[in-house]
């Protein structure tokens, strides 16, 4: 059909034209202002969708940089913690070499029994070492430390407090947890079979002429094995936890990267749209005011 | 013939090009008054007087001219054509609009939306996990915790007010139909009694044809022209309007957005027989209707009770599987840990979510006999987040749902809006006022008019030959 033409008719072509230019003009200055493509998911449902899930992984990655963090100092600390301990082991076993010299009088002896409670308490407090409140050796127990000492028996009795097999572990990745305590039971021996019990029998057996301490090395030995088997544990551990930092610093980028490329605008792109857009809404001005300003009347007399 | 008939039809010719002149002249007064189709004086020659008896012989010329009706050059197939595209244009308009509103009102994928809040409430429970001797952080989960409980309620609470506000826009745009159909049946009694006393009633089925386009994409009316030139006003095959006489629409069913998600429905009824439903097919009120609509089975419901409905599914969801992990921790007393989340009594889920405790040592995370400061459900429960049956999971499904259905609403609307836009050029093509059209008609009027006034005088100049100058030879 050849429709009739009057001035109304192009009167609202002409306007509806301009409307539709000047709103593509608006949707590109919104995009250009916000920076940003999905305003609303039904701009780009699919868009939205993956948005909304790289939002929720940028935020877990997040969460488990900061669960790495964490375990990497519970690491460090248990870490420091065995070191010294296994320099403080070395020592006592140092001192009860020198106490199976001939040599020894019992003042000496003396000595050394005292040297070895020290390192007894040492070595305790060690083995209580805390993190931000939380005693690392026994990680899932509130009793403050991870061994008691009864000093009202004669040898003091020392109990773990940690509760069986529970393990403080903290995740890194989805499917990831690392274990960020170490177990004091294994390490110190709990009760008479632990290492300050150990430490007592042989100031025990200094301060008791003619008592041999050197029997006890063995079982001092095994002692500090077990400290150093323990600290390779940690560390192989510790490298766990670093890898998992790398990596999350790694998928955070890429995560990153990828939400920017759903939701972030292509400026170059819309820079040269609205250009070719304010040129459209230019020539559509410039043609409004062409075709509506002649009239018949303006050629009659 | 007799001597003076001549001036007889220069006269008619002088009346008939002024009369012709005249609906110029209205034509070009309302060149841009809305809604007004021009009209055209439609002269037709008069012939001689023939009588048909035996000796009856020619006598020249017809009589001159006369104005034999002024037509109005509306065009009833492209006007039935605005109507029905308004009709479904507008139904599709209300119901994109509504969709839109949604779409903005749950504030996805804004960074501060509930899928946000849901990730916060995951990692609060994490970093319980890390520090759970930390009163701090239990004090910030259960923070976090309420404000997912709170965001939920107010999505569902703005459905509710998006409901309330269609609804009442429905009732009064009944109100408006019901005008509507009142004054259609007014002025079809004025057109009948203008026309029955010989006059031209163009300028009132101007105003009756704006109507009922009214009507259309309110309640979606089609029209049916009787033989006395009245129109009727047929809404989902029932007559609104038959003749003078006009019928009235009225709104009931659920009056509130609870009755709403609790199965009643919003109807358009008949007044006079409130059990009779109006059946609208399309329109406006058609469309409010149908995103005020109860839920339904597989999701076909009306949008709002929908989206209310899936509200209360995330809302019980997130509740039973947090409390389901919950309940088999302790706390760091060692106390069963209970219900983390629980529901007002009586109130929607979404409405009523709440945390069961304020006290954060409250908060179980240790799993039995694994210490107390065992943190290992805390990390359970962070894991929901990554769960693919999950209210994560469940949410960015809704969203994701709603945009779609969002964008095809929106387009639809659009394609409907085109096609009527286009009806709507094409009627106002049809009927609107061409000025130069109306220049040369002036000028073609005019010089009739002219040329009728100088045969007069001619005929004058004959008359004065033949009277005064004969029979005077010479004087």
């Amino acid at each position: 059909m050849i429709n009739r033409v009057t001035h109304q008719s192009v009167q609202r072509s002409t306007l509806a034209n301009l409307q539709l230019n000047l709103s593509t003009m608006a949707d590109l200055q919104a995009k250009m202002s916000s920076g940003k493509k999905i305003n609303v998911p039904s701009d780009d449902p699919a868009g939205a969708s993956d948005m909304l899930r790289l939002r929720g992984e940028q935020r877990v990655q997040n969460q488990y940089k900061r669960n790495a963090d964490d375990g990497n100092a519970w690491l460090t600390t248990i870490d420091s913690a065995l070191q010294t301990s296994s320099t403080t082991l070395r020592r006592v076993r140092d001192l009860v070499v020198q106490s199976g010299s001939g040599a020894m009088n019992t003042p000496a002896r003396e000595a050394i029994a005292v040297e070895i409670e020290g390192l007894r308490d040492e070595l305790l407090q060690q083995a209580n070492t805390t993190y931000l409140g939380r005693t690392v050796f026994a990680g899932t127990s509130d009793a403050g430390v991870a061994f008691t000492v009864d000093s009202t028996t004669t040898p003091p009795t020392y109990s773990f407090t940690g509760a069986g097999s529970a393990t403080v572990e903290r995740r890194v990745a989805d499917a990831t947890t690392i274990r960020v305590d170490a177990d004091g039971a294994k390490i110190y021996g709990d009760g008479a079979q632990s290492v300050f019990a150990l430490l007592d029998t042989i100031a025990a057996t200094l301060r008791t002429p003619g008592g041999d301490a050197t029997a006890q090395l063995n079982t001092l030995d095994s002692r500090f094995e077990t400290v150093l088997t323990e600290l390779a544990a940690v560390g192989a551990r510790q490298t766990r936890v670093i890898n998992a930092q790398t990596n999350l610093a790694e998928s955070a980028q890429t995560t990153k990267t990828q939400l920017s490329a759903i939701e972030d605008i292509d400026l170059a792109e819309i820079i040269l749209q609205l250009g070719m857009q304010e040129v459209a809404y230019q020539g559509a001005l410039g043609a409004a005011a062409k075709v509506l300003q002649p009239s018949l009347m303006d050629y009659l007399r | 013939m007799s001597t003076f008939s001549g001036l007889g039809t220069a006269l008619s010719s002088l009346i008939a090009q002024r009369q012709a002149l005249e609906v110029t002249g209205q034509n070009i007064a309302n060149a841009n008054t809305v809604g007004y189709t021009r009209q055209r004086a439609a002269l037709s020659s008069l012939p001689a007087a023939q009588l048909p008896s035996m000796f009856s012989t020619t006598n020249g010329p017809g009589y001159g001219t006369a104005v034999t009706d002024i037509a109005r050059l509306n065009d009833v197939f492209l006007d039935a054509q605005v109507r029905t595209t308004t009709a479904s244009s507008s139904y599709l308009g209300a119901r994109a609009a509504a969709s839109k509103l949604l779409e903005t009102n749950i504030g996805e994928p804004a960074a501060t939306g509930l899928a946000t809040q849901l990730t916060d409430l995951w990692a609060a429970f994490q970093d319980v996990a890390n520090t759970p001797n930390k009163e701090s952080s239990r004090a910030v989960l259960l923070e976090t915790a309420a404000a997912v409980g709170d965001r939920i309620a107010t999505l569902y609470t703005a459905a509710g007010t998006q409901w309330t506000q269609a609804r009442t826009q429905t009732a009064s745009l009944v109100e408006k139909a019901n005008t509507a159909a009142a004054n259609i049946a007014d002025l079809n009694k004025r057109i009948l009694a203008v026309e029955n006393s010989g006059s031209s009633a163009n300028e009132l089925k101007d105003q009756r044809d704006l109507l009922v386009t009214e009507l259309s994409g309110l309640v979606g009316a089609t029209t049916r022209t009787q033989e006395n030139g009245q129109i009727d006003v047929l809404v989902g095959g029932n007559m609104m309007v038959d003749g003078s006489k006009a019928r009235s629409l009225a709104v009931t069913g659920a009056a509130g957005f609870s009755d709403a998600t609790g199965g009643a429905d919003v109807q358009v009824v008949w007044a006079a027989d409130t059990s009779r439903s109006a059946g609208l097919e399309g329109g406006q009120v058609a469309g409010l209707l149908s995103v005020l609509a109860p839920p339904a089975a597989g999701g076909t419901g009306g949008m709002l009770t929908e989206a209310a409905a899936s509200y209360d599914k995330l809302a019980t969801q997130l509740a039973t599987q947090v409390n389901a992990l919950h309940g088999q921790a302790l706390t760091t007393a060692g106390a069963p840990g209970g219900d983390f989340f629980a529901f007002e009594a009586g109130r929607p889920a979404a409405l009523g979510l709440t945390v069961a405790f304020d006290d954060p040592a409250l908060v179980a995370v240790a799993a039995p006999g694994a210490g107390a400061l065992d943190g290992s459900f805390a990390d359970k429960i962070g894991q929901l987040g990554a769960a693919v049956d999950g209210p994560d999971a469940a949410w960015s499904a809704f969203v994701v749902q709603l945009g779609v259905s969002t964008g095809s609403a929106v387009s639809r609307a659009t394609a409907a809006e085109a096609t009527r836009a286009s009806a709507a050029a094409q009627q106002v093509a049809q009927t609107s006022v061409d000025t130069d059209e109306e220049t040369v008609n002036m000028l073609a009027y005019q010089r009739a008019y002219e040329g009728a006034a100088r045969v007069m005088s001619a005929i004058d100049e004959m008359l004065d030959t033949l009277i005064n100058r004969t029979g005077i030879v010479g004087r």
